[in-house]
């Protein structure tokens, strides 16, 4: 019952700051449009652009896990033979896709 | 006058002034707005004032409306045309105004009807959405397309806007029309070209302060235009090298320190859509503002001959 109670007024509280909230929010629609120095857009504003780091993530990606599987199958390597060495191929093989993908992007033309 | 406790306080602070520049008084306006108890508001919704100054052409009155009316109430709008008024009375002015709105005056009302700029146009039965994500109009106005972008070579989409004449990082009277793609200005156009401003516009305090305010050193900008020293260490540092590069005229950055060593500057400047391509926003802003005004307004005319 109490924690039915506190939670009741936490909501109450919360439905009332918001009312308080959206009343000093409401603006006219002149003050809705985006400021561009008394210009106008054209079209909206939400538009995809080219998120740079996000190729750069991929490559970072694609480098560190390499490294990161290449220390224990290093350890390993000696003891299994020519079976670790094909796995790892094939594991090189598809990370370089990301690296020939980010590639494609161009990644690697430092600016 | 029973003020609330709240207002007394933001009476304290400086007046939040947007300013609205005409022809002839960009220096003025700038040199009243670095005084002490006046802050230059960097959009109108960061402002309580309005101050007009010069009289606006006919074709500025309906921008200048735009922007009046996203000042947020209670706003209140100055006008300064009387060339022979000092910046002190306009100062006294502009402070009567802002202890009158902390005071719970009213303000002045909107001079646009209170509709939306475009009417709802969905492609729906009850006037909904659009197709997919390209294509659709919400509210009246249609998204971004896309078209081929110019660093990349990848789709992406292009806005346009018109900015100006009230932007406050361009020259007053500006308006450009910009496509961008992400932050980078695709196509640059001069749809206005700037007012006319006295020589005292291009004066070295008025053209670094400019690019001091503009880089965030609002307070070094201000003691600049005072007559002091900016108070700042390396300057120059904060423009980075080679950007905005003028034939004759060297980079933006060897632009600020002659600025700051009170050599002013007469430029050739190439036209502003060849100027202004392929640079990102906030690079653009910062080598319009390394420039004279007299030059910018040359090189739109140049524009405009050729």
């Amino acid at each position: 019952m109490q924690t039915f109670v506190i939670l009741a007024g936490w909501a109450l509280l919360a439905a009332l700051l918001a009312r308080q909230g959206m009343k000093a929010a409401a603006s006219s629609a002149p003050q809705a449009a985006p400021f561009l120095g008394g210009g106008t857009p054209d079209s909206h504003a939400w538009q995809r652009y080219h998120f740079r780091p996000y190729t750069m993530a991929l490559v970072f990606i694609a480098f560190e896990m390499e490294m990161m599987f290449m220390y224990p199958w290093a350890v390993v390597f000696v003891s299994e033979g020519l079976t670790a060495l094909a796995e790892m191929g094939m594991f090189l093989a598809i990370l370089s896709v990301g690296i020939l993908y980010g590639w494609r992007e161009g990644v690697f033309r430092w600016e | 006058m029973g003020m609330s406790p709240l207002a007394r306080l933001a009476l304290r602070a400086p007046v939040p002034v947007f300013a609205a520049i005409g022809p002839g008084r960009q220096a003025d306006v700038e040199r009243l707005l670095a005084r002490r108890g006046l802050r230059r508001a960097l959009t109108p919704r960061d402002a309580a004032v309005l101050l007009l100054a010069g009289d606006l052409p006919p074709d500025a009155m309906e921008p200048l409306g735009r922007v009046h009316d996203q000042v947020p109430r209670p706003r209140r709008i100055l006008r300064w045309t009387d060339r022979t008024e000092t910046g002190d009375a306009v100062a006294d002015r502009l402070a009567t105004a802002w202890r009158g709105l902390c005071g719970g005056e009213d303000g002045d009302d909107d001079l646009q009807p209170d509709a939306p700029s475009n009417a709802w146009r969905g492609v729906g039965p009850h006037g909904q959405g659009g197709t997919g994500m390209m294509g659709g109009t919400p509210y009246g106005r249609p998204m971004a397309m896309t078209g081929l972008d110019i660093r990349d070579g990848l789709q992406l989409d292009r806005y346009t806007a018109r900015l100006g004449p009230f932007a406050p990082m361009l020259p007053p009277g500006l308006v450009l029309e910009l496509t961008l793609q992400g932050d980078v200005i695709c196509d640059a156009g001069v749809v206005c070209p700037p007012f006319a401003q006295p020589a005292d516009a291009d004066a070295p305090v008025l053209c670094s302060a400019r690019m001091l305010a503009l880089l965030g050193l609002e307070d070094a900008a201000r003691r600049v235009i005072r007559g002091g020293r900016p108070g700042a260490l390396w300057l120059r540092g904060a423009v980075p090298r080679g950007l905005g590069r003028i034939e004759g005229g060297g980079d933006a950055r060897e632009r600020l320190a002659g600025y700051l060593a009170g050599t002013p500057a007469a430029l050739a400047v190439p036209p502003l859509p060849e100027l202004l391509s392929g640079l990102e926003w906030a690079e653009a802003m910062l080598v319009l503002a390394s420039l004279p005004p007299s030059s910018i307004l040359r090189a739109t005319r140049l524009r405009e001959a050729a």
